[in-house]
């Protein structure tokens, strides 16, 4: 079955905006992705930190205290979801987010800059970290924001805010010149 | 022609002539003047109209506070009101209109207030209100808004885009002059993270016109040397042409970017202005201080000038403000002025100093100067007059978070505050008059640990000022306020009227007023009150400082927030469906909800009305994701949803889902909605779609605050469900086709059930056995990236029944047919009784609402409840909002008995009906009482029944 995500036919492939040589940002949809919210029980938080720890080829990103999106490509329908599920039984609460999130990469020079339009969360290195997430606002949107390199970002906002997020994104990120692949 | 370009000097580039119009006269200046120097240069010194008297105005400062020369800049959707020719970087094609005159600013016909000027003294706004009465909207009014009032806005809509953005650091450094910039470098070279901002068009504040000496160069270069390695640290952000405009809480600043003003249109995809929230560990305000007017006859005619800024037209622009220049002083700085004017050549005929030869009584003079007239009837021919009043350094942002200003005896002025280490004031903005002052302090306030950096050597030039606020003999008008015409005399007045208080005396003398803000006269009017008071200056104080330090635009505000893009638009999964099915949509909060499905020719209510007769007859299909979903877990889940619910979860079954009523801490209704239970540490809530947040974070409180010993979590799972209700007798020979070897009937899917199952070869799906429409009915949901899938399934299944999908108007037609309570019932007045749901209440357990519901007012059997009404003559229609009364009563408050809250078409039942408050309603059910709207002037007899108006007995639930 075709997952469909809610920016098919919104997206197009291409180079926008100002052009000044390199694109300041590319944007990328990351679809399909697997993403399941898992929620420690009560007291239960150092075993589910202990648990993540053990999981191989996933994402594991903070989002709130006792909180953590677990994030993988390419598996089927419900496999991670059921995988959890098992593994974290009286450990964690766990919740398919796959299908409710949509989630974008941002890359290059200009990552940061383009962010600092939407996020008043610090995004300097030494403060906003590779590997932190934060939980945040852009453009009156709830994003869950992941540093995944120097210059590179992910964002997830609610399926059904995409769109709109994605015309203020492509909007703000035209004065940098930007590249969606 | 009174002005002229000096033959070399300034910071401005000769080879590079920039042609632009003022009032629709071309005229030619050069890169890196502004409006004002070019003007000046040009010998156009008349560049405004005032605000009452329509006096002829020209430029008084040169930079921020500006009071006089404002104009409109640009034209059509981009033309600006009120804008300083002072701040306006000069750019070829620029477009400048004065404002406030007509026909031209030559020959400016309503100059004649002038001489009506006794009334237009202080408060003559005030006393148009009082007599006579009927003068104020008819004559008053009209006349002075015509009369007074400054630019007009454009009415087209601005095709430019304006930017928010955020940025941090650990010092804001707000003015580039000696201090800022000894202070930026201080903290830039150990590392810190700077922003150093300035409303200026080039960083380097004083330094850019004043002559001065630091480590053993000239001020200037100095400056250059310090901005180039500041722009060579990474750690360091400059900002020029950035107005810090205020302070707020969390030492936050607001910050406006002008980065396109310089240009007559942005470059494709560049913003005109940004909006900045500046987030600074530490800040110091380095934004030095405003030279004073004095207070003396005609020291409003075009070519009586600030002394400073005098010399900075001559040292930047190189542009002499006139021929032969009379200086009027009461302290040391203006010196200066004379000494820079003769070094360019220019005539300084005089230098009239309070303190030693007398005082100027008069300016000669319309358009521009003839003359002074000094003590003693001596009169000076000259065409321009420098003055200085004293020095107020800028403390408004420090004042921004309620500190108000300390009157400081040595230099005559208004000092920063102490607001505490977070925000700290440097340089001539502290009052410190000496550069090596400015320095040291810039290099301690640079300093954010460890010993404070050395400054470099410099030469200063000693301070002393007379405090002199009025010169009392001068008969012609002596102005204290330029932007708003108060003059010396107005306040007085005030005080003797009563209104001494210096904040009254604002509102009732307009001084302080308007887009400068009473910058350059306020020190001078506060002086002038506290003398006519008897009292002291310190006394006195000041008015309120507010943000913001200079005007903000509202599209910087708006920033891309306008338009479309006001509010995010949220869509459903099965949006795309409903595209294709030929959906209008209603915006229902920030969703985008399916209103209804036209065919050709059909209007909306006849649309709704073939939706519910379809479904009712046969199966109709509706998008329902909009719905709040929330996903309860955890071991105490079932405790944790009796106590947010009125009844109780904790015995509910699994795979069965129960209609749960929550309460607000204070007894009335909250929210509703159906909670499933999926396993035994499972459970699945719904919300309704106005409500899904408040009811989340209403479940995060309770959950922290009141009852964190319990074990349960909780997700919103809003959008990761695509949810769609199949309704009407063929729902389930409809459903039945799309499901996985699962049969249908009343004992695997009974009423209330909730399943987890597959359709459509192995799709997860959530299968509930509800209705809200009172067919037989189910709500299937399917993960949101298969919405639109499913749903083209149920159609093609469907088919073969005529199968019709339906919008929010037939969902809201049914549920009023059938009596549900839905937005206008949950209305924030009802409680659980009123609604008829008092029996959902339980007994056997506390619940959040639970006391407070048992209050008597709440209990009381006159309250208004729930019933249906329909209009007794049936081809009437009946509306929402209109009061019942009883039938012979005569409509006042008194005798009001309840109103309409929701009303529809029925097609069902082929008439008008509607739902109602009414006190005592359950008892008045075949009640006929009087329908009086009296807003649209109409009243019907109207017949109280039981809300459920469709199918009472419910038959077709389990049909």
């Amino acid at each position: 079955m075709l997952r469909v995500s809610a920016l098919s036919g919104i997206i197009r492939q291409g180079r926008f905006g100002a052009d000044r040589g390199q694109p300041g940002v590319t944007l990328s949809l990351l679809h399909p992705l697997s993403i399941v919210m898992v929620m420690a029980r009560k007291g239960k938080g150092p075993d589910l930190d202990a648990a993540l720890l053990k999981l191989k080829n996933v994402g594991v990103r903070w989002a709130g205290p006792g909180q953590y999106y677990v994030e993988a490509t390419g598996l089927a329908d419900d496999t991670l979801y059921s995988d959890l599920k098992t593994r974290l039984r009286d450990i964690a609460s766990v919740s398919d987010q796959s299908h409710a999130r949509v989630m974008l990469r941002i890359a290059g020079p200009k990552a940061r800059a383009l962010l600092s339009k939407g996020t008043p969360v610090d995004l300097h290195p030494a403060v906003f970290a590779t590997g932190k997430s934060a939980l945040t606002q852009m453009a009156h949107v709830s994003v869950h924001m992941t540093r995944t390199g120097t210059d590179e970002f992910t964002l997830s906002v609610f399926r059904g805010f995409s769109e709109s997020f994605w015309e203020w994104l492509t909007s703000q990120a035209s004065e940098f010149g930007y590249q969606v692949s | 022609m009174s002005g002229f370009r000096l033959s070399s000097g300034g910071l401005i580039d000769r080879n590079s002539m920039l042609n632009f119009k003022f009032d629709d006269k071309s005229f030619a200046g050069f890169e890196g003047d502004t409006l004002a120097s070019a003007l000046i240069a040009s010998g156009v010194h008349l560049m405004g109209r005032s605000f009452k008297y329509h006096r002829p105005r020209g430029v008084i400062s040169a930079g921020a506070s500006e009071p006089n020369a404002l104009v409109e800049l640009r034209e059509g959707g981009r033309r600006e009101p009120n804008t300083r020719a002072t701040m306006i970087e000069l750019h070829e094609g620029l477009v400048a209109k004065s404002q406030n005159r007509w026909p031209s600013l030559e020959y400016d016909a309503l100059a004649v207030n002038a001489l009506a000027s006794s009334i237009f003294v202080a408060g003559f706004y005030y006393k148009t209100f009082m007599w006579p009465k009927s003068f104020w909207e008819k004559i008053y009014e009209p006349l002075i808004r015509k009369a007074a009032g400054l630019g007009t806005a454009s009415r087209d809509p601005d095709p430019d885009v304006y930017e928010k953005s955020y940025a941090h650091c650990d010092l804001l450094v707000v003015g580039s002059g000696p201090a800022g910039l000894m202070a930026a470098l201080t903290a830039g070279r150990a590392g810190a993270r700077v922003i150093l901002a300035d409303e200026g068009s080039r960083l380097g504040g004083s330094l850019l016109f004043e002559n001065e000496e630091i480590a053993g160069q000239s001020g200037f270069e100095w400056a250059q040397g310090v901005i180039s390695e500041l722009a060579s640290l990474q750690n360091v952000i400059l900002m020029p042409r950035s107005t810090i405009f205020g302070w707020f809480d969390g030492n936050v600043f607001g910050a406006l970017e002008r980065v396109n003003d310089h240009v007559a249109m942005p470059a494709p995809f560049e913003p005109r202005q940004r909006y900045w929230r500046i987030h600074a560990k530490r800040a110091v305000l380095a934004a030095g201080a405003e030279e004073r007017p004095l207070v003396f006859g005609g020291n409003d005619v075009p070519g009586v000038m600030l002394a400073s800024a005098m010399r900075h037209y001559a040292n930047r622009y190189a542009a002499a403000a006139g021929k032969a220049v009379v200086v009027f002083t009461n302290n040391d700085s203006s010196a200066r002025t004379a000494r820079d004017l003769a070094a360019h050549g220019v005539n300084v005929v005089a230098e009239i100093d309070v303190r030693r030869n007398g005082r100027i009584i008069n300016v000669t003079g319309g358009k521009g100067i003839t003359g002074v007239e000094l003590t003693g009837k001596q009169k000076i021919p000259c065409d321009a007059v420098a003055m200085s009043g004293g020095w107020s350094p800028i403390v408004s942002l420090m004042c921004h978070r309620g500190a108000k200003p300390i009157w400081n005896e040595a230099i005559a002025a208004f000092i920063p505050p102490d607001v505490g280490a977070e925000f700290t004031a440097i340089g001539s903005a502290a009052g410190h008059m000496l550069l090596s002052e400015c320095l040291s302090g810039g290099a301690r306030a640079g300093t954010l640990k460890g010993k404070v950096a050395a400054a470099p050597e410099c030469r200063d030039e000693a301070y002393a000022i007379q405090p002199f606020w009025w010169v009392k003999e001068s008969t012609g008008k002596a102005f204290i306020d330029y932007q708003n015409d108060a003059t010396a005399k107005d306040l007085p007045l005030a005080a003797r009227e009563g209104y001494g208080h210096v904040e009254l005396a604002k509102r009732y003398t307009t001084t302080g007023m308007a887009t400068d803000q009473g910058k350059l006269g306020n020190v001078n009017a506060i002086a002038i009150l506290a003398e006519a008071s008897g009292k002291s200056i310190a006394e006195m104080g000041t008015t309120t400082f507010r943000p913001f330090y200079t005007p903000v635009s509202f599209g910087a505000f708006a920033g891309p927030f306008t338009a479309h893009h006001f509010q995010p638009t949220r869509k459903t999964p099965l949006h795309d469906w409903c595209v294709e099915q030929g959906a209008t949509f209603v915006e229902s909060g920030v969703w985008m909800r399916s209103s209804w499905f036209p065919k050709a020719g059909e209007d909306w209510l006849a649309s709704a009305s073939r939706e519910v007769m379809s479904t009712r007859n046969s199966v109709g299909l509706c998008d329902v994701s909009t719905l709040g979903k929330i996903d309860v877990q955890g071991a105490d889940a079932g405790i944790f949803l009796d106590r947010l619910y009125c009844n109780t979860f904790s015995t509910l079954s699994i795979g069965k889902a129960r209609y749960g009523l929550m309460l607000r801490e204070d007894g009335i209704v909250f929210d509703d909605g159906t909670t499933s239970r999926l396993a035994e540490d499972h459970y699945v809530m719904t919300t309704t779609t106005a409500n899904a947040a408040r009811v989340m974070s209403h479940i995060e409180f309770c959950h922290q605050v009141h009852w964190p010993e319990l074990d349960v979590q909780y997700v919103s799972v809003t959008e990761q469900w695509a949810q769609m209700a199949i309704a009407g007798p063929k729902s389930r020979a409809t459903v039945q086709k799309i499901v996985d070897e699962f049969v249908l009937d009343d004992e695997t899917v009974p009423y209330m059930a909730a399943r987890e199952i597959t359709i459509l070869g192995g799709m997860k799906a959530r299968l509930f056995r509800l209705s809200f429409s009172g067919e037989h009915a189910y709500e299937l949901a399917v993960p949101a990236d298969y919405g639109n899938m499913a749903a083209r399934a149920l159609m093609q299944a469907g088919a073969e029944f005529a199968i019709v999908p339906y919008g929010v108007e037939a969902l809201s037609m049914m549920r009023i047919e059938k009596g549900h309570a839905a937005g206008g019932e949950l209305n924030g007045t009802t409680t659980a009784g009123d609604l008829g749901l008092g029996k959902m209440m339980s007994t056997k357990k506390d619940y959040v609402g639970r006391m407070m519901a048992t209050r008597e007012g709440l209990l009381d059997p006159a309250r208004q409840t729930l019933v249906g009404i329909k209009p007794v003559d049936r081809s009437i229609k009946i509306r929402s909002g209109a009061h019942l009364l009883n039938r012979n009563a005569a409509p006042s408050m008194a005798a009001d008995q309840g109103y309409i809250c929701s009303v529809c078409w029925s097609p069902s039942l082929n008439m008008w009906i509607g739902m109602a408050l009414l006190s005592n309603g359950a008892n008045r059910h075949g009640e006929v009482v009087k329908i009086f709207d009296g807003l649209r002037g109409q009243h019907l007899l109207g017949e109280i029944c039981s809300p459920v108006q469709f199918d009472p007995e419910n038959r077709r639930l389990h049909a």
